[in-house]
């Protein structure tokens, strides 16, 4: 009893350890990555915004290393830089990703690089959908008059409250609902919730 | 005492359909997803914002204004802004310690334990992301008053990093030490 409940101790410790460990490493490889993270990020949404408009007037156009601009090219010149964002800030949590998928004590290195290969691509997807959110918030509530001319009053909610529960609760908790899904099993085995598969 | 669990007594065959073998882990996950979209749409009501969160935000900012000033900032605090001289933060949903609570909680109340574990996780956990927390708004405006170059950076990427991955992690260690183990059984062959 008392074995099994150090085991279980060690085996989270070993985890919280590891992952503090790994965000050393794979913090300074995420700031090299950002800037060609951002150009990649910027052109997909940009891409997947295209698919919602007829024709295509939407640029999302990069300011430096972290900042974008959305652009409308059917607005007055003047006008057309309609929103800044931090492009840098929609992608911070694959530093969690990372360094959760590498910790996961006793499971083998090529599971453990395999689960993240799928995580990492996941979460790309995911961005992307971040900035495609981003951009069409902007679109339904922050430009005035032409947004209410523009967007109903259920499209001015359905895309305010998606950009408000995926900005903060989902971007924030998506590492955690990865490693969740890729790894509960082997927390649950841990504490004998679920019996060892052979 | 550990309540038995039947369904770990007898685990689901190799061959059963995929939601039978992984039932603990999707019902997990599927409870999650609703409870945080539910503590957030809860909390993104006018009414729930003005007279909850608002009011919780500041007496973050007097908690730590007075942490400020035992440093020696001379800071004065209005609602949820925090003022001095050198620098000033209002702070505001996403920084008030709120995201890191309900990622918590809908990963504890989601988890398969006993209440008692839930509730003493939870008021601990709580406890100790609000604590995180305050470190965070304190160093925060440390770094807008000596290294202000580098207050977006932080502000944004490494604190929202220290304050959410210790809520996972330490949801983890709840997980692993704290949440009660059903009563031994075979492994599965």
């Amino acid at each position: 009893m008392a074995a099994g409940k150090a085991q279980r101790r060690s085996w989270a410790l070993l985890l919280i350890r590891n992952a503090l460990l790994w965000l050393l490493p794979v913090a300074p490889f995420w700031v090299l990555a950002t800037p060609v993270y951002n150009r990649f990020l910027l052109g997909s949404a940009e891409n997947l915004v295209h698919l919602t408009e007829s024709p295509d007037v939407t640029d999302l156009v990069r300011k430096d290393n972290h900042f974008a601009y959305v652009s409308r090219r059917d607005f007055p010149p003047s006008k057309s830089l309609v929103h800044s964002f931090r492009v840098t800030d929609v992608h911070f949590h694959l530093l969690m990703v990372a360094a959760l998928f590498l910790a996961v004590p006793a499971v083998a290195w090529r599971r453990r690089l395999e689960n993240l290969g799928w995580a990492l691509l996941i979460t790309v997807f995911f961005d992307i959908f971040l900035v495609f959110f981003e951009v069409k918030f902007v679109y339904a509530t922050r430009l005035g008059a032409w947004s209410q001319a523009h967007y109903g009053a259920f499209a001015r909610n359905f895309w305010g409250l998606g950009k408000h529960l995926l900005d903060l609760p989902f971007k924030f908790s998506f590492p955690f609902l990865l490693w969740a899904g890729f790894y509960l099993r082997e927390l649950m085995v841990e504490i004998r919730l679920t019996p060892r598969s052979s | 005492m550990a309540k038995k669990d039947a369904s770990a007594k007898t685990p689901p065959a190799d061959g059963a359909p995929f939601w039978q073998r992984n039932r603990r882990e999707l019902t997990f996950l599927i409870l999650f997803v609703v409870l945080l979209g539910g503590g957030f749409t809860l909390i993104s009501i006018n009414w729930v914002n003005d007279h909850v969160i608002e009011p919780f935000t500041a007496g973050i900012a007097r908690t730590s204004g007075v942490a400020l000033n035992l440093l020696g900032q001379h800071v004065t605090m209005a609602g949820t802004a925090i003022h001095s001289p050198r620098f000033s933060v209002n702070i505001r949903n996403g920084c008030n310690g709120v995201e890191a609570m309900l990622i918590f909680l809908a990963a504890v109340l989601a988890f398969p334990a006993s209440w008692k574990s839930r509730l003493t996780g939870l008021a601990l956990g709580i406890l100790a992301i609000q604590v995180v927390n305050l470190v965070r708004v304190v160093a925060l405006f440390l770094t807008g008053v000596y290294f202000p170059k580098i207050f977006d950076a932080s502000h944004t990427v490494i604190w929202q990093t220290i304050v959410i991955l210790f809520g996972v992690l330490l949801w983890i260690f709840w997980a692993n030490r704290f949440a009660v183990p059903a009563a031994p059984t075979e492994p599965a062959t």
